[in-house]
């Protein structure tokens, strides 16, 4: 009796097909299986601001669109604040999954150093985020100003309370590390706020890439 | 495991629904009709989430 019951215990050893925390029967844990359903969820989420990007991009004359105030099209400044921006949110995936490993390695210090830098990294790319939105407000580019002010906003804007979700979890992360409750057999949070990160960054490159790299038309 | 089951496989389910949202894409674009980018952008993501719903369902099974 008491060996089935240590049977279905759970343990966080390693999928040996995809490195993530499982049961002793061969499943994930709940940890991980809840965020990987809800990061599903997060891409039917996202996809759907992508389609109403798209559905407005598609019908609208030219696009960018006309800047009310200026009379001239709408121009996102690429260079001073989103690109290190961009390069800091893919650094910070790396930095996300060495902590990961090097956790699941029983590496503490380079654990908690990665995770450290991960969240520093998160609240830097939200400063220049919000930094951006000052720089654009200042030039007429606001919520309100027609169909590309108000989908480029809805989509920055959501990834970046993503990233603030993030972030949190990254603080957590790291107290609960500097705690010493994380082990490479007990780590799971550890896991599934990576997948979320990742998951984050990617949504980022994707939106980086249409605003600010696919050219406009008209 | 059975090779049927391997997680990786998971992608197949999702490439269903990605290639109906392309074929979706082609058919409006060689017609020479008006795109409906939305649709083609949920058909294809859909198979993004559809994928990480099938790997959750195979790798979270038991293997009993």
């Amino acid at each position: 009796m008491a060996a089935d019951s240590h049977a279905l215990t759970t343990t966080t050893e390693h999928s040996p097909v995809a490195g993530l925390s499982h049961d002793a029967r061969g499943g994930i844990s709940n940890v991980v299986l809840g965020m990987l359903l809800f990061i599903t969820s997060e891409v039917m989420f996202f996809g759907g601001l992508f389609a109403a990007y798209f559905n407005v991009r598609a019908n609208s004359p030219i696009w960018p669109t006309i800047n009310p105030e200026t009379n001239e099209q709408f121009h996102l400044e690429m260079l001073p604040l989103v690109l290190p921006a961009t390069a800091l949110l893919i650094i910070s995936s790396f930095t996300c999954q060495l902590a990961v490993w090097a956790i699941r390695r029983g590496d503490r210090t380079a654990f908690l150093r990665n995770i450290a830098v991960t969240f520093a990294i998160g609240i830097a790319f939200l400063i220049m985020q919000a930094t951006d939105y000052i720089v654009l407000g200042s030039e007429g580019m606001t919520l309100s100003a027609g169909t590309y002010g108000t989908t480029y906003f809805t989509l920055t804007g959501f990834h970046g309370a993503h990233v603030f979700g993030g972030a949190i979890m990254l603080g957590v992360v790291l107290y609960r590390g500097i705690g010493g409750q994380f082990s490479p057999r007990h780590h799971d949070a550890v896991e599934a706020v990576s997948l979320y990160w990742h998951f984050v960054d990617v949504v980022w490159i994707l939106l980086f890439s249409l605003l600010y790299l696919l050219p406009g038309k008209g | 495991m059975h090779p049927l089951r391997h997680p990786r496989n998971a992608i197949f389910v999702g490439l269903l629904f990605s290639a109906t949202g392309v074929v979706y894409w082609a058919v409006q674009t060689i017609a020479g009709w008006h795109v409906d980018y939305a649709g083609v952008t949920m058909l294809i993501l859909l198979g993004v989430a559809t994928s990480i719903l099938a790997y959750v369902l195979i790798a979270g099974s038991p293997n009993d």
